[in-house]
């Protein structure tokens, strides 16, 4: 017993320090990014006037609010707390953080929602924040032969295909892992897809809840074999 | 800035290597974890570097690259250039009528559109959590089940844009998806577990190879 309360503890200590410094983090990261439009406002005198940029500011807010709502929903359960604070300084979450944490905890064998794989999740997206921070720094360095290089028409069109290449990828490691799992989304993500327009915050969360829900029933049905 | 996010990381690395160790967790494990994570990055940053490339001629060096390297991704970050734009009665990036103040307008937009999501994160994400490891409840075989089926729906709605789309898209989705499991198939009949820390960079590099080489022949 007293170990048990031990361990209670100590997760809540780690917890609330996690909690701790994500938000003094994340608000002074998000203080710092005002700073290149107030040097403009400061130094340069080029503000937009207030009305238009009220305009602006409902407009964008109007988009915002929900996706934000709806994907910290969808996000939160898949990445630990820790993971989630860095994620959110650092953007990109669908396309690189999930599947970078994802492809972590195959390679060391934890389960995601675990304190384990809580833990492997945060310092997977750490190495994932620091390579790609230290790669769009040396990118902007070799901007000028880089570009002349990218441009070529041979490279250029894989680049833009560089999200099916990752798709394709991660997806066929989880099919094989269990391909019932993924009939439910897939069904679901292909329907949405010829719906022209549909923004990805609502494309995301309405295939994760069918993926979910398609889950649920074949593991009522013991029809997949839980790997534990 | 950068320095900053840096920062936040390797705070967030020490906590949790330490808390690892505490777990039982190898420091093997935890270090092949970060290697994971970092490679697994390298060639989606370079997509964010192609994206840079094509907002710079608009926007110029530095914003875009502040701005790509907190919070936003780029499509967020041209949408909220185009509303910025917009509000100031100027309906493309770049082009004419598109001067410091339009552009002064873009900046701030970017920047205002973000704050919500990050301020959701920094007041409530604490609550959330707390819901819902309540709500998980206790049968941890299910909870492994509804992981995996949660990432399999954020995959599948990349996964289905090219199959919807067919050609060059399809075909570097299938040329991904066959050498990973060819990938996979080594990894386990052979036993060569290192191999998984770079099978994700590997096959995507496969992949965009085959997607140049198709490319370039038809």
């Amino acid at each position: 017993m007293i170990r048990l309360d031990d361990k209670a503890l100590r997760e809540t200590a780690y917890e609330s320090k996690v909690h701790m410094i994500g938000r003094c983090t994340l608000i002074i990261g998000l203080l710092l990014t005002f700073l290149p439009p107030f040097i403009l406002w400061l130094a340069y005198g080029i503000i937009p006037p207030l009305n238009n940029l009220i305009s602006g500011i409902i407009s964008i807010s109007a988009v915002m609010i929900p996706v934000s709502v709806v994907e910290i929903l969808t996000f939160s359960p898949m990445l630990g707390s820790s993971a989630m604070y860095m994620s959110y300084l650092t953007g990109n979450i669908s396309n690189m953080k999930i599947p970078s944490a994802a492809i972590s905890m195959e390679a060391v064998d934890v389960k995601p929602s675990t304190e384990e794989g809580d833990i492997i999740s945060t310092i997977a997206i750490a190495g994932s924040v620091i390579a790609s921070e230290i790669i769009i720094i040396l990118g902007i360095i070799l901007i000028a032969p880089i570009t002349a290089k990218l441009n070529n028409p041979i490279i250029q069109p894989a680049f833009e295909q560089v999200l099916p290449a990752l798709f394709g990828s991660i997806g066929a490691y989880y099919i094989l892992k269990e391909w019932k799992l993924a009939v439910a989304p897939l069904v679901a993500a292909v329907s949405l897809s010829l719906v022209p327009g549909l923004p990805t915050a609502i494309t995301i969360p309405v295939c994760v809840l069918a993926s979910v829900l398609g889950a649920k029933f074949l593991y009522k049905r013991d029809l997949i074999k839980a790997d534990e | 800035m950068i320095t900053f996010i840096v920062l936040q990381s390797l705070l967030f690395f020490r906590l949790a290597y330490n808390e690892g160790l505490k777990l039982g967790l190898t420091k093997a494990k935890m270090l092949r974890a970060f290697r994971t994570g970092a490679i697994s990055t390298i060639v989606p940053t370079i997509a964010v570097i192609v994206a840079l490339i094509t907002m710079v001629p608009v926007l110029g060096v530095p914003i875009p690259w502040i701005r790509l390297s907190v919070i936003g991704s780029a499509p967020y970050e041209l949408m909220a250039a185009g509303i910025g734009a917009k509000a100031m009665g100027v309906d493309s990036l770049g082009g004419a009528g598109y001067n410091s103040q339009v552009f002064s307008a873009s900046v701030w937009i970017m920047c205002i559109g973000s704050v919500w999501s990050v301020s959701l994160v920094a007041f409530l994400l604490k609550r959330i959590k707390k819901r819902y490891t309540k709500n998980i409840g206790a049968d941890p075989k299910w909870r492994a089940v509804l992981m995996n089926a949660a990432f399999l729906g954020v995959f599948c709605i990349f996964i289905a844009d090219p199959i919807t789309k067919g050609g060059l898209p399809l075909v570097t989705l299938l040329c991904g998806a066959s050498i990973m499991t060819v990938l996979a198939l080594i990894i386990v009949k052979l036993k060569q577990n290192w191999l998984k820390e770079f099978a994700l960079a590997l096959s995507m590099i496969g992949a965009m190879a085959c997607t140049a080489l198709f490319s370039y022949l038809f």
